[in-house]
């Protein structure tokens, strides 16, 4: 009996190799590169090459939806026309965080990607679960050709993790043709001080409704970052073992907040998360707001959507200009196999390569990555007739990473909420800080 | 007098009916109109109700965005599937627990019970990782085989089969039918209404559902509809609201339709529950 159940039990397992043999390794047999194109040279032993040469397969899941999810999917394309040693395989995983459970499910599965997209806070603490490669002896110092301020979020404890590829920031918008009707400097305000005399000036009501304000921003952690480094502070500590946002430096962003949403001249948009965002964005559209936050990313469809003078500016700077930097990296993951590691990793350095990050710029609004792309001829014409573009990139002197201590993600949340409440006269500033910190102390790592 | 009284009382019902329906109502015809306006338009304030040119195209740029007829037959599949699974596990077990009596019936339907309570999120690791061990992943199995039975089915025919009056089983078995047949033939037809309405609350749902495809699916060929419908919208750079609200009404019109034909069942069912 115990013999005849061992092997039923063998049967099923040699079952479920073949079928996991077959969801995986079908697609080679299609791939095979055809010999039409290249010389006949290569053609001529075609068997014992097309056994040695079968090119290597590696997935990359990515998480932009929209256009800019078919740029990348275009890009991926010319990869593999170009190279045909290496198969991607492309795949669409959700919103950053849907992407991030995905890979952490796949890696605890043993059928992970072997390359992804990390949101740039969360970098830590994918690197801290041992989940991420080291990439420190596959770029050999290739890491230098990448501009300084978005390689932040790519170090953890010293290695390089990641590479920057979509990486946003956020900027001033502004409405030049609302500014100028009110006689203002079409350039937009350059301090906190300024942003609040320009608000205050654009802010038009009739009788007790206001029909247009002065300033928009989605009550959102990452503007609130900005405001910190901008007060000349910082989330966390050095070591990421404490949270700082009970300075000074945390109060100041949410009493300048608070103090313009009572005099009227700022809107706080209703909705969580991306849906206030889509508001802030929509009441600029339609001229209801004359200046909003909102990021770098944004640059491309607000343009085509504002039918108006659209301009972009620093954020205004309290004690000094400063901003966080966003959007995502480009991962090795550490289980791939050598082969894969080598192909994944000539993957990663083409696709944010200068010859790539410059049409991926131009047609994205996210930043070019490498030094030479901002050097280039390409983008200093494109800088020329649309100087918004290289506001960011100018910004970037300012800029700091995120916080990306392990648990960050959870700690963003208490902060949101609490600063929520604040904006929304809830709690005075005093009382939300104190409980953020409160609450947020107990998830940072002792 | 009481006659006026009634027809008053008819005519209030009435409009709060309406007003209720309308409220219900307005998302859908928003999300209709807003299909067929042009991207200006729909940013347009104060907004527009009719779209100034109806845009068709929204739909065949939604269409295009992917192997949307893929998705399509995916999302039929997996609904269906799902569906008839959970008949053939459900039936039977409904069955069981509203007319024998066994040891231990009470802990299991308990045991049953709470998996209504469980959501999708907290146990999705652990089913990921099983389907892995069985190379199921990335396949059409990952997304029902996991749905194979529901404890809302059970509940739901267990309440109407309870219903079913003794003489008539009492009657079958002397004409020697055999459980099955009881089951089959004489059961699942009293209980018809209740099975349709079941049949949609379940179709509906793992028609729209999101997360367990994301989750258990790495390519194109084994999505549905939803994922589809969630890459048109693009996290920064403006969303292109029309041709989503296009996508939607791609995936919402199949629901609707079947909707409006199990109507009369669904209003059934509800009216049997309460005699």
């Amino acid at each position: 009996m115990k013999k005849v159940r061992g092997s039923v039990l063998a049967c099923v397992l040699g079952l479920t190799a073949v079928l996991a043999g077959c969801g995986g390794g079908n697609q080679a047999a299609t791939q095979q590169p055809a010999s039409s194109g290249t010389g006949g040279t290569t053609a001529q032993p075609q068997q014992q090459a097309a056994e040695a040469a079968k090119p290597v397969e590696i997935d990359f899941w990515y998480a932009l939806g929209g256009r800019n999810g078919e740029i990348i999917e275009k890009m991926v394309k010319d990869f593999n026309e170009s190279h045909k040693h290496i198969v991607v395989k492309p795949a669409y995983q959700g919103s950053y965080y849907e992407n991030h459970s995905k890979v952490l499910a796949a890696v605890s599965a043993g059928n992970q990607p072997d390359v992804t997209m990390v949101e740039v806070g969360s970098i830590g603490a994918f690197a801290e679960a041992k989940v991420l490669q080291d990439l420190g002896p596959y770029a050999n110092g290739a890491e230098e050709k990448y501009i300084p301020g978005l390689l932040g979020n790519s170090y953890w404890k010293e290695k390089l993790y990641a590479i920057p590829f979509n990486r946003s920031t956020p900027l001033l918008y502004l409405n030049r043709d609302l500014l100028k009707a009110a006689g203002l400097d079409p350039e937009g305000p350059k301090t906190w001080e300024e942003l609040q005399q320009f608000s205050k000036a654009l802010t038009k009501k009739e009788g007790a409704k206001t029909t247009t304000y002065g300033f928009s921003t989605p009550i959102d952690i990452w503007f609130y970052e900005a405001l910190v480094f901008q007060s000349g502070g910082n989330i966390l500590s050095e070591d990421g073992k404490s949270l700082l946002i009970n300075e000074e430096s945390g109060k100041a962003p949410l009493n300048f907040w608070t103090g313009m949403l009572k005099e009227g001249i700022m809107k706080a948009p209703p909705g969580e998360k991306y849906n206030a965002w889509d508001v802030a964005k929509q009441d600029f559209i339609n001229q209801q707001v004359a200046m909003i936050f909102t990021s770098t990313g944004d640059l491309r469809g607000l343009k085509e959507a504002a039918k108006f003078d659209m301009g972009t500016a620093f954020l205004p700077a309290n004690k000094s200009y400063g901003a966080p930097t966003g959007g995502a990296n480009l991962v090795m993951l550490a289980k791939s196999s050598d082969e894969e590691k080598k192909a994944a990793w000539e993957f990663i350095e083409w696709m944010t390569d200068t010859k790539q990050t410059i049409p991926w710029s131009l047609e994205t609004g996210y930043m070019p990555v490498t030094k030479d792309a901002v050097e280039s001829e390409d983008m200093k014409k494109a800088y020329e007739k649309e100087p918004n573009f290289q506001v960011a990139v100018k910004q970037l002197e300012y800029a700091k990473p995120r916080p990306m201590v392990p648990g960050y993600k959870e700690l963003q949340e208490v902060i949101m909420t609490e600063i929520q409440r604040a904006v929304l006269g809830q709690a005075t500033v005093d009382q939300a800080i104190g409980n953020a910190v409160e609450k947020g102390q107990k998830l940072l790592k002792k | 007098m009481r006659q006026a009284g009634t027809t008053a009382w008819k005519t209030i019902e009435g409009i709060l009916l309406i007003a209720v329906a309308l409220v219900f109502v307005f998302p859908f015809l928003w999300m209709f109109l807003t299909a067929f306006k042009t991207m200006p338009e729909v940013y347009q304030f104060p907004p527009t109700w009719l779209p100034e040119s109806w845009q068709f195209q929204n739909f065949q740029t939604a269409w295009r965005s992917g192997p949307f007829l893929t998705y399509v037959w995916n999302s039929f599949l997996v609904a269906g599937g799902i569906l008839v699974l959970q008949l053939l596990t459900g039936v039977p077990a409904a069955y069981a627990f509203a007319r024998y009596r066994f040891r231990g019936k009470e802990a299991l339907f308990a045991l049953t019970l709470i998996a209504l309570m469980i959501p999708a999120q907290v146990i999705f690791l652990p089913v990921y990782v099983e389907l892995s061990h069985w190379g199921l992943v990335n396949t059409l199995w990952a997304l029902i085989l996991p749905y194979g039975a529901s404890a809302f089915g059970i509940f739901l025919l267990r309440q109407s089969f309870m219903q079913v009056p003794d003489e008539v089983i009492e009657a079958a078995r002397l004409d020697n039918a055999s459980e099955w047949k009881i089951m089959w033939t004489i059961m699942v037809p009293m209980a018809k209404p209740v099975l349709v309405t079941f049949g949609l609350f379940s179709f509906i749902y793992h028609w729209n559902d999101y997360f367990w495809p994301l989750i258990m699916t790495n390519s194109q060929e084994v999505r549905t509809l939803p994922i589809g419908i969630s890459m048109l919208k693009a996290v920064e750079g403006g969303k292109q609201w029309n041709v989503i609200m296009a996508g939607n009404m791609i995936l919402v019109f199949p629901i609707l339709l079947i909707f409006f034909f199990a109507q009369r069942h669904i209003i059934r069912a509800f009216v049997y529950q309460s005699k």
